[in-house]
């Protein structure tokens, strides 16, 4: 079919070609075998790509842009694949872009607590390269050791340290991007505060909807010279519920206030050996730091609440080896869940921290009411819930009803007045659930957002927002028309 | 300036009125902008009344002016149309706090001075310290998005928002985010509205997180030979200490205006657990004399700074480069400080003229930077204010909030 310049064409020949030609031809994959392991991200949905590539440079992707545009294909942006709300399913094929290759961190002007990377870096591979200043780059996903910093971006990512640090956004000074038009533009800028408007914000958490990250300028922090974890052992969720808020109300904010229930204890510690005691019914790792004496000072407020909200034991360590083994059954609870169950559903919802007792008695008792076991292993400082369902996906019905619970915890979180993802993103999967936090006029306003930015088809479609051309409603009924048996949610 | 809906004014003065709650009229004497006045005033008691103010105005193509505490009007370029006033002060109440979950809900109308009294009572404070004082409405305070001192040592107003109402020129009002201190569900529009000068709605209600007010607080200072040494030890003392709140290098006027010494000086203010503070200012009197100054020092400048009856600029630059900038602005006979974490060097000009902002932009700007004029005599700011940034995505995000320019029109500039 000859291509005509002033329409969209569909030959998926010259299509390829094209991009072979603008990114090099070992840079684009599409034999089917090469296209099967880009068609799930760590979520439940699964859907091909047309067409993989790796680019190099900005200006590779928006020739990619470009060629979609004329072929008028949808594009998926993707990093390691690790998001939690099918992000980076390309649930309409497309072209998905892979921005892995683009790996490299250009600067570390420490003396300005300033880096400049490319979006295919991986978090953890940053923080190390920051040690040797005595720096970190706040956001800290529990995925850190394979998660990108253009995925932290497109999903305003947190993570334990979130309590004091704020999410992704607010450690984001400047960005490159490429707009559904395939124009390179920069947003923000190396220092805060720039005159105009702030797309920089607006576009952070925008789950590769509206443009694709290049290159990203980061906000870094100081170490601090005192660090001290305490890890306090109480007999019920409710009564360490009760700690976090009662820590709050002394007027102390931890850096991370991380609650592993007794569920997730079980599984964890004969796997890791944390020395958290199996008959726990909750742990809490709190992490305080700043100037030595200030440490001491807020550590005691942080054991006294802890003390008065019925822990029975409050451990400490202060030393980075001591620390980081408090820590290693927090981080590595969801591969132990992993390896305890055929299969989990990870869910993210956010309430009110005051309202944390309340919701996690109801999201216990929901689990019990549908038959499943349930651990919880989340940000407990920010209300931030992560219920893992546990299920047999051979069990016929399992799926569906694992769904169905989900959305019920969903529907809890948010008539506790909270919302339905505190970090993970809407996605595809909670597409639905968008109408019981916003009005529709709410939900206009955010599909103005999009089509400012580019026909709301083109990047990432069927995420985000309800409704759209040719989306599936991303109801659980709909969801479960993707799952294949034995899927690892 | 023109007033846009001419001769109709008068009819349509009585339309708006007869359409709000009897008693929201207001003088429109008090309204003035830059020497203009408006057609009409009200001060709408509830927010029916101010969607129904700001739909009519769009339907019969007035230009309205939201505002607050009136302080910082001379930001952006001279209004291009100006029919309008409304303003936000009978929306005041505080909507909900709850001060266990560190969140508070309140009408953009409240004075910032009377929600930080309310969250005192609970020890909690919003770290906001914007220009010039605590008299900023909240609405006005996210529509500029002005840093203080404490910006890059405290998360600022654009960090701190959780979530928005707006009123739409269409009369609809939308929202976004919540009440929860972490959510990622939509985009987030109440970033978009920080810092807009109301260009995508008029912000009615706003949720922070707040934070415990610190047990105590300590302001430091330390002389210097020059701005350059000035420059060095505050860059110094930055690394130094992890309870700083504020930390600023004064040139010699700045001092002065302080009632400090008319010398360069480093100014410092520790926040947190006592002992900590302590601690941090033994750490720091190792490094340099620092002794202890008057916290008032800190109120002086703030009020320079959001005095919009001076030429007042702030420009932004890598910390490191804040020294040649500061240095210039000395040499030129202005009064400057740096804020050294968010590298931002403000500018009080001595000679108010086009050229002397210009050079002092470009010298910004050669340094990596930008340049933003706070306030300046109307005529100034049409030659120098700044653009919105992205022209193309702002305008097409404004022709779906605000198609008609209903609101600040030409805030941002000819086609805003
Ligand atoms: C075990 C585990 C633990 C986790 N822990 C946390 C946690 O503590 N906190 C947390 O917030 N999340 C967590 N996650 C979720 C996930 O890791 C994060 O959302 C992460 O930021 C995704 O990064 P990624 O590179 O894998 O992105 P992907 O999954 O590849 O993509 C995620 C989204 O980003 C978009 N995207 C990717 N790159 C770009 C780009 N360059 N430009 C524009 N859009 C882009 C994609 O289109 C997609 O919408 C966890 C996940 C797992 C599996």
């Amino acid at each position: 079919m000859p291509t005509n310049d002033t329409g969209p064409t569909n030959d998926p020949g010259s299509l390829i070609r094209e991009l072979q030609e603008a990114l090099g031809a070992s840079n684009v994959l599409h034999e089917p075998e090469d296209l099967v392991v880009y068609e799930y991200d760590a979520t439940i949905e699964r859907s091909l790509p047309d067409v993989v590539v790796f680019p190099a440079t900005a200006e590779d992707v928006a020739a990619a842009v470009r060629l979609a545009v004329k072929y008028d294909l949808p594009v998926v942006p993707r990093g390691s694949g690790t998001g939690l709300s099918g992000g980076a399913v390309p649930i309409k094929g497309g072209i998905l872009i892979v921005m892995t290759r683009m790996n490299r961190i250009l600067e570390i002007d420490a003396d300005n607590r300033v880096a400049v990377v490319q979006p295919g870096v991986i978090n953890l591979h940053l923080q190390n390269a920051l040690a040797e200043y005595g720096l970190l780059y706040a956001p800290d996903p529990s995925s850190q050791r394979v998660c990108t910093i253009g995925g932290n971006i497109a999903n305003n990512s947190g993570g334990p340290h979130t309590l004091a640090h704020g999410s992704t956004v607010n450690h984001i000074l400047g960005l490159e991007v490429v707009l559904p038009d395939g124009r390179i533009v920069r947003l923000g800028g190396r220092v805060p505060d720039a005159p105009g408007v702030d797309l920089r914000g607006l576009f952070v958490g925008s789950e590769g909807t509206l443009g694709i990250v290049t290159e990203a300028t980061l906000r870094l922090v100081r170490q601090a010279p005192a660090t001290r974890t305490l890890l306090a052992i109480f007999d019920s969720v409710a009564a360490a519920s009760e700690a976090v808020s009662t820590v709050i109300r002394r007027g102390v904010i931890p850096v991370a206030m991380e609650m592993l229930d007794q569920e997730i204890i079980r599984i964890v510690e004969p796997r890791i050996h944390a020395g958290y005691p199996l008959d726990a019914g909750a742990v809490l790792l709190i992490e305080v730091e700043g100037v030595p004496d200030g440490v001491a000072a807020d550590s005691a407020v942080v054991e006294q609440a802890c003390r008065d909200t019925g822990a029975r034991e409050v451990r400490s360590a202060d030393e980075a080896e001591e620390r980081e083994r408090l820590w290693e059954g927090r981080k590595a609870a969801i591969g132990a869940i992993g390896g305890a169950a055929p299969a989990f559903y990870l869910l993210d919802g956010v309430v009110p921290r005051t309202k944390l007792p309340e919701v996690m008695t109801q999201v216990l008792e929901l689990c019990r009411e549908y038959g499943f076991a349930c651990g919880n292993v989340f940000h407990a400082g920010d209300g931030n819930l992560h219920p893992n369902i546990m299920f047999d996906p051979t069990i016929p019905g399992a799926t569906e009803r694992v769904l169905e619970l989900g959305g019920a915890i969903m529907r809890a979180c948010v008539d506790a007045g909270g919302s339905v993802t505190g970090e993970h993103g809407i996605g595809l999967e909670k597409r639905s659930y968008m109408e019981w936090v916003f009005s529709e006029a709410d939900l206009d306003a955010q599909r103005s957002v999009r089509e400012a930015f580019g026909p709301a088809d083109r990047f990432n479609p069927c995420k985000v927002l309800p409704g759209g051309h040719g989306c599936a409603s991303g109801h659980a009924s709909e969801v479960m028309q993707h799952l294949g048996a034995g899927s690892y949610v | 300036m023109t007033a846009s809906a001419s001769a109709d004014l008068g009819a349509l003065r009585d339309v708006l009125k007869a359409a709000v709650a009897p008693g929201s009229e207001r003088d429109v004497e008090r309204y003035d902008i830059d020497g203009a006045t408006p057609g009409a005033a009200f001060e709408p008691g509830n927010r029916e009344d101010l969607a129904t103010l700001v739909r009519l105005a769009d339907e019969h193509g007035l230009a309205v002016v939201p505002q607050g505490a009136r302080t910082s009007l001379a930001l952006g370029r001279p209004l291009a149309g100006y029919d309008l006033a409304v303003d936000l002060g009978g929306l005041r109440q505080t909507v909900e706090y709850v001060p266990d979950d560190l969140t508070v809900t309140v009408e953009a109308g409240r004075r910032l001075g009377a929600l930080q009294a309310e969250l005192r009572e609970h020890g909690q404070y919003l770290p906001i310290d914007v220009p010039p004082n605590d008299d900023v409405t909240i609405g006005g305070l996210l529509a500029t998005a002005r840093p203080g001192f404490w910006r890059g040592h405290l998360p600022a107003a654009r960090d701190l928002i959780l979530g928005i109402e707006v009123c739409l020129p269409t009369g609809g009002t939308v929202r976004s985010g919540g009440r929860v201190v972490k959510n990622v569900t939509g985009y987030d529009l109440h970033r978009l509205h920080t810092g807009a000068l109301g260009a995508f709605g008029v912000i009615v209600e706003a949720t922070f997180k707040v934070a415990p007010y610190p047990e105590a607080s300590r302001t430091l200072v330390a002389k210097a030979p020059n701005l350059e040494a000035a420059t060095a030890l505050a860059l110094r003392t930055w690394d130094a200490s992890p309870v700083l709140r504020a930390l600023t290098v004064l040139t010699s006027s700045a001092a002065r205006l302080a009632g400090l010494e008319a010398a360069p000086q480093v100014l410092v203010e520790l926040a947190g657990a006592k002992r900590a503070i302590d601690r941090s200012a033994t750490d720091l009197a190792s490094i340099a004399p620092f002794v202890d100054a008057p916290a008032g020092a800190w109120g002086a400048l703030r009020r320079a700074q959001g005095d919009s009856e001076r030429t007042v600029v702030r420009a932004g630059v890598a910390p490191t480069a804040t020294r040649t900038l500061l240095e210039r602005i000395d040499q030129a006979g202005g009064t400057g400080w740096t804020n050294i974490a968010p590298g931002a060097v403000v500018a009080i000009l001595p000679e108010p003229t086009a050229e002397a902002i210009e050079s002092l932009r470009s010298e910004a700007e050669r340094l990596g930077g930008f340049l933003q004029v706070e306030s300046a005599p109307a005529e100034l700011r049409r030659q120098v204010a700044p653009s919105p940034g992205d022209t193309v995505l702002v305008e097409a995000l404004r022709d779906r909030f605000d198609a008609k320019r209903t609101i600040n029109r030409g805030r941002w500039g000819a086609v805003l």
